[in-house]
């Protein structure tokens, strides 16, 4: 059970990160406020979790990066979506608004018996 | 699909980049990370939050920076190699930091695995392959019996009647191994071994030819019998492995023979005899018409559903049927004896033995591994938990165990294999051709993957235990626990198991080979009669063919010893046809002393009959003790008969008190070969001392014809095969080529075998029993030293956990010698028990002892009690060391360290 949630959340991470990304490159802190912004404070997304998701997207060729100035002009390593990036964030949204539509759906009909 | 290997290549991509520039890979994160933090505070700075509070809470929120970079690590791709290489290199650390623990885990290893392997190889190859004949099982050898008991192979006419009235074989078949014969053919002149064999001959072992066909029916008869069977090596040897050879004309003892066929690869029989060749039989007169001339071996398949009982049964009916008629024949027994039986012979009581104390070796170093690794594993304990509480999960630490515990075990199986080959080519060496299988001793793959497995197992499974138990605990309580760290009930209960069953195990194997060290050592000692320093000897077969018909004393032998007298270096030169110490059992059954009272069954006492030269006397340094040698002056074929008899003789058919020389001796077996003259009566004309016929057996009654009396007629046949003997001045190998040199002179014709020294005669003879005591001895040493090793091991790492309680006592007041008293007696105790089960199992191994050397506990009880307590005194020297460093502990210190 505990092993599902947790899919279920990185899944989650992965999209929010991606969809964090579509609108331009960011660095990690950037990601994580536009995140914050995104959900409206729903989700907090911490380095712990934040660092390692970066690190595997990267790998998986998802994202790039490289190094930049931040908006105080601090060094900073901005990440930004490839174009299988791009893809996944595609796939994943199409397919977390079929999830969503069908929990809801669910929901309502639990609701309503 | 393009996608895929978008993928592909950014993985390969990271794991190059991780790998190659690990370093930079890691700077890269520390930046990012410092940047995170840095920004974060500035943030918060922003919101009025003072920089310091800023930067804790930032800090806070990262939650620690290595901790996060080892998070980000793991994630990425290789993360498992690299941590593999960690634990590669802590535990290759670990074994430098402390060689002595990893380097007797490895050697245990590699001495159980190569050991096990090279002997079992061995065992294998002797013992356990089935023979090449088809369907072994219904193959039985017939040993046959005369009515006195003795082996004796069946005579020409009477195997004839007994394959015709007999109902229980598909195939009674009869042989007779030749010895060395020259072949020529277009492919040049080569010696090689010839077995005689009737028409039926490979109908009993149902296995085809390769190439041509067997002998057909019949084929056994004069006028059709030319034609020769090869064996697979002597095809593949000597003619090239054409496929032509079929139909070939080839030369032999002067006459020529066409071969019929290449037998299959692995197809020989007798199993001993190398590079051999295979021909229909070729009877003589006398072999033909004489029923009391015992020569020919017998070999048959039963028919289906016969068993060998019944088949026995079958054979006495025979008999007893021809025993009406014919006096060999009545009272014969036959034992049809189970081919491999009968072909591994009575080495199966040994190497059986030798089986279980290569299993006792493995037993023991597995034993061993696993008591020192666990006992290390106890002492790690502590710091597993400690592990596992900074924050390592349990599958990281048992990946850690499982890498250092195969280090140990990889490195230990690869030395184990070498030394296995190693050995292997050692035992080789030793077997010679003595034990009938050696030369096709390989080692044997499946066994040595069982003792890879069985021992990396035991090696895995022990480093394991640690990491298995702390599933069982929290941290915390390992942690605390302190002084208890392996002192459970289980645990104690578990290194006591070991600490017996090592001591006990090392105990049998101890005795039995102290028994057979004290067996070879009085085989060795054996009053011999001679002394077999500075003797050659050289087995000769005179072809037939060539000497057909001729006067083979006055063509070949007599100007062979002449020659060989003349030799620089040899004091004196003689003939015998049956070597001293190398074999017997050709006798007479039917002596009788002439003024005697007539022995109620003459055929029970049989006396040895020899045909000499003088010489053979001088050679042997054999004494006269009464009369005279045989002379060929006074002694020939047309002259009265004269024997010289040894003193075995004497003891057993001379009346106390009667002068043996002049009395005269009835001998009607040799008759037939001997009796040219018309008195039949065989004087005895001198008394020599007793020289062994066989060096397991007291010297048989024996009496020796000389060669000069056997009448040129049938000299071929009693003397065409004989050796050599030659007592020489110098070393006797020296002479060796100078031997052949004369040999060659005489009659290049004559096929010839390497000369041997005696001393190598009687070395092959005791081969067996040498190749088993080195191998026991090497066996028992290699048990104690391990038994030492783990008994070190053990009881100090028992002593080492107890170092708080001995503490404790101290403190409390015990005096050291109470402490010492205490550790002496536990470790007494477990050696006790070792002892105890270990002369338990010794006697419960009897029967398997006992087919090699018999235990007489009355007879060797000192020999076992002297072991078990030098057994016992090693043991408890090997607790010597830890507990005096125990009783040395400083209280304080003691309870402190824990």
């Amino acid at each position: 059970m505990a092993g599902k949630a947790t899919n279920l959340l990185q899944g989650t991470l992965d999209l929010l990160i991606l969809r964090a990304l579509m609108t331009g490159e960011l660095h990690g802190l950037g990601v994580s406020r536009r995140v914050e912004q995104m959900t409206r404070g729903t989700f907090q997304v911490k380095p712990g979790s934040l660092f390692p998701a970066l690190h595997r997207m990267e790998e998986n060729g998802w994202l790039t990066s490289f190094w930049g100035e931040s908006e105080n002009h601090r060094k900073a390593k901005f990440y930004r979506l490839t174009k299988a990036g791009e893809r996944q964030l595609g796939t994943e949204t199409a397919e977390w608004q079929k999830i969503a539509l069908a929990m809801g759906h669910a929901l309502k009909t639990a609701k309503g018996v | 699909m393009l996608r895929g290997c978008g993928m592909v290549w950014s993985r390969v991509r990271s794991l190059w980049r991780n790998w190659f520039r690990r370093g930079g890979v890691d700077a890269d994160l520390d930046a990012e990370v410092l940047a995170f933090v840095e920004m974060s505070a500035e943030e918060d700075a922003a919101r009025g939050v003072t920089p310091e509070e800023a930067r804790r809470r930032a800090l806070a929120e990262v939650g620690g920076a290595e901790r996060l970079k080892q998070q980000v690590r793991e994630g990425r791709a290789g993360a498992g190699i690299e941590s593999v290489m960690q634990d590669l290199r802590f535990g290759g650390r670990q074994v430098v930091k402390s060689p002595g623990f990893g380097l007797t885990v490895m050697a245990t290893l590699a001495l159980s695995i190569g050991i096990t392997t090279a002997v079992f190889s061995v065992l294998y190859a002797m013992v356990i392959r089935p023979l090449p004949y088809q369907d072994v099982s219904r193959i039985a050898a017939m040993d046959t019996r005369s009515a006195s008991g003795g082996p004796q192979a069946a005579s020409y006419p009477e195997y004839v009647d007994w394959r015709k009235m007999q109902h229980s074989f598909t195939a009674l078949a009869g042989y007779s191994p030749q010895g060395a014969v020259g072949m020529k053919s277009d492919a040049g002149a080569v010696v090689l071994n010839e077995v005689e064999g009737t028409d039926n001959f490979f109908t009993v072992f149902e296995v085809n030819p390769v190439l041509g066909r067997t002998f057909a029916a019949g084929e056994d008869e004069d006028g059709r019998n030319n034609v020769v069977v090869l064996s697979y090596e002597v095809w593949q040897q000597d003619f090239g492995g054409k496929a032509d050879v079929v139909g070939r004309r080839v030369q032999m003892d002067g006459s020529a023979y066409t071969v019929i066929g290449v037998m299959r690869a692995g197809f020989r029989f007798p199993i001993n005899v190398m590079n051999s060749i295979y021909v229909p039989l070729h009877l003589t007169p006398t072999q033909r018409d004489n029923r009391g001339n015992h020569w020919l071996q017998t070999v048959a398949r039963l028919k289906p559903g016969m068993t060998a009982r019944q088949a026995e049964a079958d054979m006495d009916t025979i008999f007893a049927a021809l025993g009406k008629t014919d006096m060999f024949d009545a009272g014969r027994t036959v034992h049809a004896v189970d081919l491999t039986m009968y072909v591994v012979g009575d080495t199966a009581g040994s190497l059986r033995l030798l089986l279980y104390a290569v299993l006792a070796v493995l037993v023991i170093g597995c034993v061993n591994v696993a008591g020192l690794l666990l006992a290390r594993g106890v002492k790690r304990e502590r710091e597993m938990a400690l592990r596992s509480a900074i924050g390592a999960r349990r599958g990281r630490i048992v990946r850690q165990l499982l890498t250092e515990a195969l280090l140990f075990a990889v490195c230990g199986a690869g030395a184990g294999v070498v030394l296995a080959y190693g050995l292997l080519r050692l035992i080789r060496m030793l077997l010679i051709a003595s034990l009938s299988r050696g030369a096709e001793v390989q080692v044997n793959l499946p066994v040595l993957a069982a003792a890879l497995g069985i021992s990396v197992g035991v090696t895995v499974l022990a480093a394991m235990m640690p990491a298995l138990r702390l599933s069982g605990t929290s941290p915390t309580m390992a942690l605390k626990a302190g002084g208890s760290a392996g002192t459970t009930r289980g645990q104690h209960r578990l290194r006591t198991g070991f600490v017996v069953t090592q001591v006990a195990l090392a105990l049998a194997l101890l005795v039995v080979s102290g028994l057979l060290l004290h067996m070879l050592e009085k085989l060795r000692t054996t009053e011999l009669g001679f002394n077999p320093g500075q003797m050659l000897t050289a087995e000769i077969n005179l072809p037939r063919g060539r000497y057909a018909g001729r006067d083979v004393l006055a063509d070949f032998y007599t100007p062979l010893v002449e020659k060989v007298q003349a030799m620089p270096g040899v004091r004196a030169a003689g003939l015998i046809q049956m070597l001293p110490v190398q074999g017997w059992g050709w006798n007479s059954e039917h002596i009788h002393i002439y003024g005697t009272a007539p022995l109620k069954n003459p055929r029970t006492d049989p006396a040895e009959v020899r045909f000499v030269t003088p010489g053979y006397y001088k050679v042997f340094q054999n004494a006269l003790v009464e009369g005279r040698l045989g002379d060929a002056a006074i002694d020939r074929p047309t002259t009265r008969l004269a024997a010289v008899v040894n003193e075995a003789f004497v003891k057993k058919f001379i009346p106390a008190g009667r002068d043996p020389v002049g009395m005269e001796i009835g001998d009607n077996d040799q008759m037939e070969t001997l009796a040219s003259q018309d008195n039949p009566r065989v004087l005895i004309v001198g008394v020599v001392k007793n020289i062994r016929q066989s060096i397991y057996q007291p010297p048989f009654p024996e009496m020796d014809y000389n060669i000069a009396q056997i009448p040129p007629a049938v000299s071929l046949n009693a003397i065409g095969s004989m050796h050599l003997v030659v007592r020489t001045s110098v070393a006797p190998e020296s002479l060796v080529p100078q031997l052949q040199k004369v040999l060659h002179d005489v009659d290049a014709t004559v096929p010839l075998r390497e000369p041997e020294t005696m001393m190598q005669v009687v070395a092959d003879v005791l081969t067996f029993q040498r190749l088993e005591n080195w191998l026991f001895g090497a066996f028992a040493g290699l048990a104690v030293l391990l038994a030492v090793v783990g008994l070190y091991g053990l009881i100090s790492h028992e002593v080492e956990l107890s170092t708080r309680d001995i503490g404790i006592k101290l403190a409390l007041g015990a005096s050291r010698g109470r402490i010492l008293e205490g550790i002496y007696r536990r470790v007494g105790w477990m050696l006790g028990v070792g002892v105890v089960l270990g002369l338990l199992v010794t006697v419960a191994a009897e029967k398997f002892i006992g087919a090699v050397v018999a235990v007489g506990l009355a007879k060797d009880g000192l020999l076992i009690v002297a072991l078990a307590v030098g057994l016992m005194g090693v043991g408890l020297l090997a607790a010597a060391v830890p507990a005096r460093r125990a009783s040395g502990v400083e209280p304080m210190e003691a309870l402190r360290e824990e």
